[in-house]
Formats: structure tokens, sequence, C-alpha cells
């Protein structure tokens, strides 16, 4: 029997987003848990994926599958993904974010979509009308409905995510860009590829909006005011936006990997697999 | 592991709503008296989104007009829901006076305040609550009133986003919802307090519909049938018609007899039409109707009230009172609103210097001090000679003005009040469900 009790700082009201600490951001759970970063980031960003192609599928606003997305990551610095699979929590979090944002999503057309997309990721072709029937509809059912009540939990129900779309548009629009639609697009993807990365953890949304902007104006060389520097009117760090950028320009030099374990028992074999094959290169280093 | 039986003892059924039942109950640690609402949860659906929308808002909205949510206990099965205490809802507590649901006018502006004050302080963490309701409404012993049952509610941010139109019981449902508005904001939650707030002087719900558009003809044979010069663009929402009857707007007085007559001008202000010139919960806590405001006799079932002297009671201002005609009316209508501009002015000053207090008495001394300040300012402005008359006589009208609200006051449950009582008394029960539940 799960129990949660959540205490708050009662000093502060946290509907704001919130942000992780240094240590929090180094050590996470699955680091302490033996799991290499570089396949945590790698799972990360595949739950991500996942929940993004799930949320085009299933027509959710870009805000619910936003929402959803921070839900993952916000998660996973509060436990091991060795403790549950990065499919159920990315079910778990479209189920969740399709409630906190209000959005009409039925548990059938979820679980479809997501058997089609593991499907398509593992490169197996199965016949549609097949998928929400039998033992593994209700397996995924189930792992979805316990994905959700462990981010529940995990956050202690903090699940409100305020999202930096709005701020971007209004700072497009009172550096009079609006009218610049590639770069407004730009800026745009870079808010939604920016999800992959944990810097919806680490950075308020405003200071979001301002980085993407930052960068989407680099990318197409316009300049943007210097006296007074633009950012400082919206109250943004230069430096917190260029470590933004730098998060970002890095996500796209990254070659995603195939075959990465979504359940637990192919984490484990995974896991295993690696420390096999490491355990074998030092022994042939050795002289 | 700890279960909620090992920390909280539960006592007797409160109530049952939708997807709760609450219990009363008390902690085993401290013997604390409490409310525990417990949610099943459902194996197909998940957790409720009334219980997670809830639950993520009630935790971080720590007011003292605002329920307190003190603990989550989640177990396979069930959620439970862990709220302070309170006696009763302010249907209930309407219910049980004996003056046919009306609130004797101090304590109905105390319960009033307080309402505001919870509002406020949601609109102000960008939370709108969404189904504001007499039955929503928690008040105890000490005459506290506090906003509970966010299961509705719903945080806000830039931009607004398309929210569902299918919130806010029908009754206290704002027109510009009615009409299948999406894009609303906290005017929402000021439609509903300014129905709250003729309920509470008239002892009957002010829109008792039955249907969506039922409910809307019931506003407009109040409020008038709108057009666009009065609402801008309201043509442009999704159930528009063109062809609906057209009534004219009555005096609210005629509605609300008890409310004297600055109440009436914030009962307007916060029943407007267009959602941008709905007052804010900020700006109704700082108009002239709340001036006076004083904590009414504490105990829900004390003395009756009318036996507390109120400034309506006081011999001398039965005196002398004079038919004023609509010139006089205008008059006093522009010097009302001067003041208010004015105090609006101050407050925002002052509030830069200081916190919003939330103690009564520094509410009431802050006000003085406006009230203080803003005579002071009338005075200088108005030095010349001519225009001190012409004061003396917008003071005069004032008091005639008063005068008038008062007597109404007086007559209070007059015969016009009786015939339209009976006319919406089969409709009151309807709505049932304490107020903790979903």
């Amino acid at each position: 029997m799960a129990v949660l009790s959540f205490a708050v700082d009662p000093s502060k009201l946290s509907l704001q987003n919130s942000v992780l600490t240094l240590a929090q951001l180094e050590c996470t759970p699955s680091a302490d848990d033996g799991l290499p970063t570089a396949l945590e980031q790698e799972l990360r960003a595949l739950g991500c994926e996942f929940i993004q192609s799930a949320g085009s599928l299933l027509r959710l606003p870009q805000v619910a599958m936003a929402t959803a997305q921070v839900l993952l990551q916000r998660y996973y610095y509060t436990a091991s993904l060795k403790l549950a699979s990065i499919l159920d929590i990315a079910m778990g979090a479209v189920f969740l974010a399709a409630k906190v944002e209000e959005q009409q999503c039925r548990v059938k057309d979820i679980v479809n979509v997501f058997c089609w997309l593991i499907d398509t990721y593992r490169g197996i072709t199965t016949r549609v009308e097949t998928y929400a029937i039998g033992a593994r509809f209700n397996e995924l059912k189930e792992g979805m409905a316990a994905g959700e009540m462990r981010i529940l939990c995990k956050l202690g129900f903090n699940v409100q995510v305020q999202q930096p779309h709005g701020f971007m548009i209004n700072y497009m629009q009172s550096l009079d860009l609006a009218e610049n639609e590639e770069l407004a697009q730009t800026a745009w993807n870079y808010l939604n590829d920016g999800l992959r990365t944990h810097i919806y953890v680490c950075y308020q949304p405003s200071t979001i909006a301002g980085a993407a902007i930052y960068l989407a104006a680099r990318m197409h060389g316009v300049k943007l005011p210097t006296a007074p520097p633009w950012w400082e009117v919206f109250d943004i760090e230069l430096t917190d936006m260029e470590d933004i950028a730098g998060h970002l320009v890095a996500l796209y030099s990254r070659t995603p990997s195939t075959g990465l374990p979504l359940t637990l028992d192919e984490l484990e074999r995974y896991v295993d697999q690696i420390e096999a094959q490491e355990r074998l290169a030092s022994a042939t280093l050795k002289p | 592991m700890a279960s909620a039986a090992d920390k909280y003892i539960r006592l007797e059924k409160l109530g049952e709503g939708t997807y709760a039942t609450v219990y009363k109950g008390k902690a085993v640690n401290t013997g604390e008296i409490l409310a525990l609402k417990e949610i099943n949860l459902d194996v197909e659906e998940g957790a409720p989104s009334t219980a997670i929308r809830e639950i993520s808002l009630m935790k971080e909205l720590r007011h003292p007009n605002i329920v307190r949510l003190h603990d989550v206990i989640h177990t396979e099965k069930t959620l439970t829901l862990v709220f302070e205490f309170m006696d009763q809802d302010l249907k209930k507590y309407m219910d049980t006076l004996n003056t046919q649901g009306m609130i004797e006018p101090q304590r109905a502006k105390w319960f009033m305040f307080q309402l505001l004050r919870g509002i406020a302080f949601c609109h102000d963490n960008r939370v709108l609550h969404r189904d504001l309701k007499p039955q929503n409404l928690l008040i105890n012993q000490k005459l506290e009133l506090k906003l509970g049952d966010f299961g509705l509610a719903r945080a806000f941010g830039i931009p607004v986003n398309t929210f569902s139109n299918e919130v806010v019981t029908l009754w206290y449902r704002a027109p510009d919802v009615l009409l299948g508005s999406r894009n609303y904001s906290t005017s929402i939650d000021i439609w509903s307090a300014g129905c709250i707030f003729a309920e509470m002087y008239s002892g009957k719900p002010l829109f008792p519909g039955k249907t969506n558009e039922d409910q809307l003809q019931k506003i407009f044979k109040l409020l008038g049938t709108p057009n666009e010069q009065i609402w801008p663009r309201m043509s442009e929402l999704p159930e528009f018609r063109a062809d609906w009857p057209r009534h004219l707007r009555q005096h609210l007085q005629t509605r609300v007899p008890a409310l004297d007559y600055t109440g009436i001008d914030l009962l307007g202000r916060m029943l407007m039409y267009d959602p941008t010139q709905r007052i804010s919960a900020k700006d109704a806590l700082q108009h002239v109707f709340f001036n006076d405001i004083t904590m009414p006799h504490p105990g829900l079932h004390g003395p009756y009230p009318h036996s507390i002297p109120s400034p309506a009671m006081t011999p001398q201002r039965h005196n002398g009172v004079a038919a004023v005609n609509a010139a006089n009316t205008a008059a006093y209508m522009n010097q009302l609103q001067q003041q208010q501009q004015q105090q609006q002015q101050i407050a925002v000053q002052q509030q830069l210097q200081q916190p919003t207090p939330h103690v009564l008495l520094q509410q009431q001394q802050l006000l003085q001090q406006q009230q203080a300040f803003q005579n002071q300012q009338v005075l200088q402005a108005q030095a010349q000679v001519l225009q001190q008359q012409q004061q003396a006589l917008q003071q005069q009208i004032h008091a005639q003005q008063q005068q008038q609200a008062f007597m109404m006051n007086g007559r209070g449950a007059g015969s016009l009040q009786d015939a339209a009582m009976s006319m919406d008394a089969a409709q009151q029960g309807g709505m049932g469900g304490q107020g903790y539940m979903g």
C-alpha cells in the first residue's frame, strides 16, 4: 500500500514551476541506481519523443504534450528508471496531462496509439484492427494507470506546469518580431524540442522563452536591440540564455540510438549487456 | 506504513457526492477535528481529474478564507483528502434561518467581504475557482467563511487557454459562459459572487434557471437584454442569437430590497454583461460598500442579529426622508465614482509600501486612513465657494439617498419579496451536496 503525505514550504506558493538545484541535477535517482548517465538521457529523450508522437496522433494540443513531457522529466528526478519503465511513465504522463489540460482523451485511444508507437519503434508491423484486445491491451492499460499514480505521488500532486509558449509570443510581439514567421516558427520549435532536455526543470518559462528567441534570432541573423540589451527588459540573464541555447544546439547534434529498452525487463538485460561489454573491454585492454 | 485509518479516525458521515464521500474525522495524534473526503479510484479512468485539480491547486492556496487541505492519503483503491473542519455550508445555513433565508445585512456584508478576499487571493495566484455557489462556501461558529471544493478550479497563465464551458452550476454561471465563451477569466468567479451576494440579502437565488436558455432569459429579464453597445463583440459568441425577446433593465433594488444603495452599486458592477467591465475582486474589496465593515456578533446560532445595533437602525437617520429625483441620483453616482477612483489610487500606493494585511483590524485602519486622506483631497480640490456649495448639495443628496436605502432596509422582508419568494421556493432544493463535494 503506497502512502503519500506531502510537506510544502508554507512561505512559498509553488504553482510556479519548481526548479531543481545543481546537486539534484547531477545526481539523479537513476544514476544513484547505477544507470549510466548517457543511457538515462537517451531514455528520457525517447520517452518525450513517444509523448510528442502520441500527442500528435491523438490530436492533443501542444500544451498537453508539453505538460506531459515536463511531468516525465520531473518524475525521473524523484525516482529511478529501474522502478518504473519509461513506457509506463510516458503513457501515464499523457493520461495525466490530458486531464490537467482539460482535454478529452479516451483510455483506449492512448493505449492503441502507444501500441502502434512501440511496434513501429521495434520495427514490427501489426494490423491496426487487432490492437485493442487481449492481454497486451490490459497490460499496457494497467501500466498507464500505475504510471499516472506514480507521477502523482512522487510529485505530490504538483502537476500544474507553466509553459513558456505564451511568454515567447508576448516577447516577440514587444520586440516587433511577430511578423517574422520563419523566426517565430524556429523559436517555437526550439521550445518544443527543448522539452527533451532538462531545461524545463532548471529554468523558469520566461527564461526559456527568451533563450528560444535568442537562439532563433542568431540562426536567422536577426539583430535584436542591444542598448539596453533586450533580455534585460524581460528580466532574463544572458548567461542563462546561453546555457539553454547550448543544450538546445547539443540536442540537434545527437544521433538517437535504436533498440533502447522500453520495459523494466528489457532495461535490466540492456544494462547487463553494457556491463558485460565494459568488462570485456577492460579485460582486453589489460596486458 | 501508515494508512488513513492509522492517522485519522473516521466519525460520522457528512455527505455524499458524485465521486466522493465526506466524513467527519479526528486526527489520532492531535485530536483535531477534520473533514475526510474519500474518493474511490476508478480502475478504468485512473485518478479523477477533479481530484487532481483540487489537490494540486488547494495544497498551494493557504489563506484564511480558503478551506485548508492538510493532507492527502493515497491507498490502492482510495484517495483521502484531509481538510480543516467547517460547521456547515452557506446554503444549509441560509435554509436554517427563520428569515426565509435572508441573512442579517451586517453579517451578510461580513460574509461577502470574506468571500471576495478568498477570490482575490485565488486570482492573485492565477487560480480560477469556476464553481462558486453557496454550497461550496463553508462557514463555522466564528463566522469565518471559506471557499471549498476546488474540483472544477483551474490554474491560468498566459495565454488564456481555451477552457471547458461546462463549468459553474447553472444558477451562478456568467452570461459569457452561457453564450459559449471559452476564453473566460477571473470575471467568471465575480459573476458567481454577485449572484451569491444578492442571494444572501434576499434569501433566494437571483437567477434560478432550469436550462441554459431559461437561465439566460432570467438574467435578461432583470438586467435587460444585452446588445453590442453595452457588451461589445457579444454577437461573436457561439450561442448568440439576434432574435432574443427585448427586455428592459429592472432596478436591482426591486430584487434585493435589503441591500443599501452602495451595495446595489457594487452588485451592479459585479453583474456587468461585458466580462472586461466586471469589477475585480481586489477592487470590489475597496468599494465604499465595505467602508463600514465590522465583524458581527460571533456564533452561528446566537441571538438573531437584529438585536445588534447597526448604523441603519439609529433614529436620526430616519428623519426627513425626501424623494430623490433622477438628476440627484446621477450626481451621487458621479461622486461615488470619484471617491472610488481616488480610493483605488491610494490603495495602490499603500499596497506598494506594505503587503496587503489579512487581519480585519488592519484592513479597517487602512480604510479609515484612506477615508481621511481622501476627504482632505476632496476639500482641497473644491476650494472655491461655488464648488463648496455644490458639494454641500451633493452631501445632502447623499444623505437623502442613504436614508432612502436604509428605509427600504428597515422594511426588509416586505410584500414584494414574499411574492417573489414563493415563486422560486420550489426550485431551491435542486442542487444539494455538501461543500466539500465534487
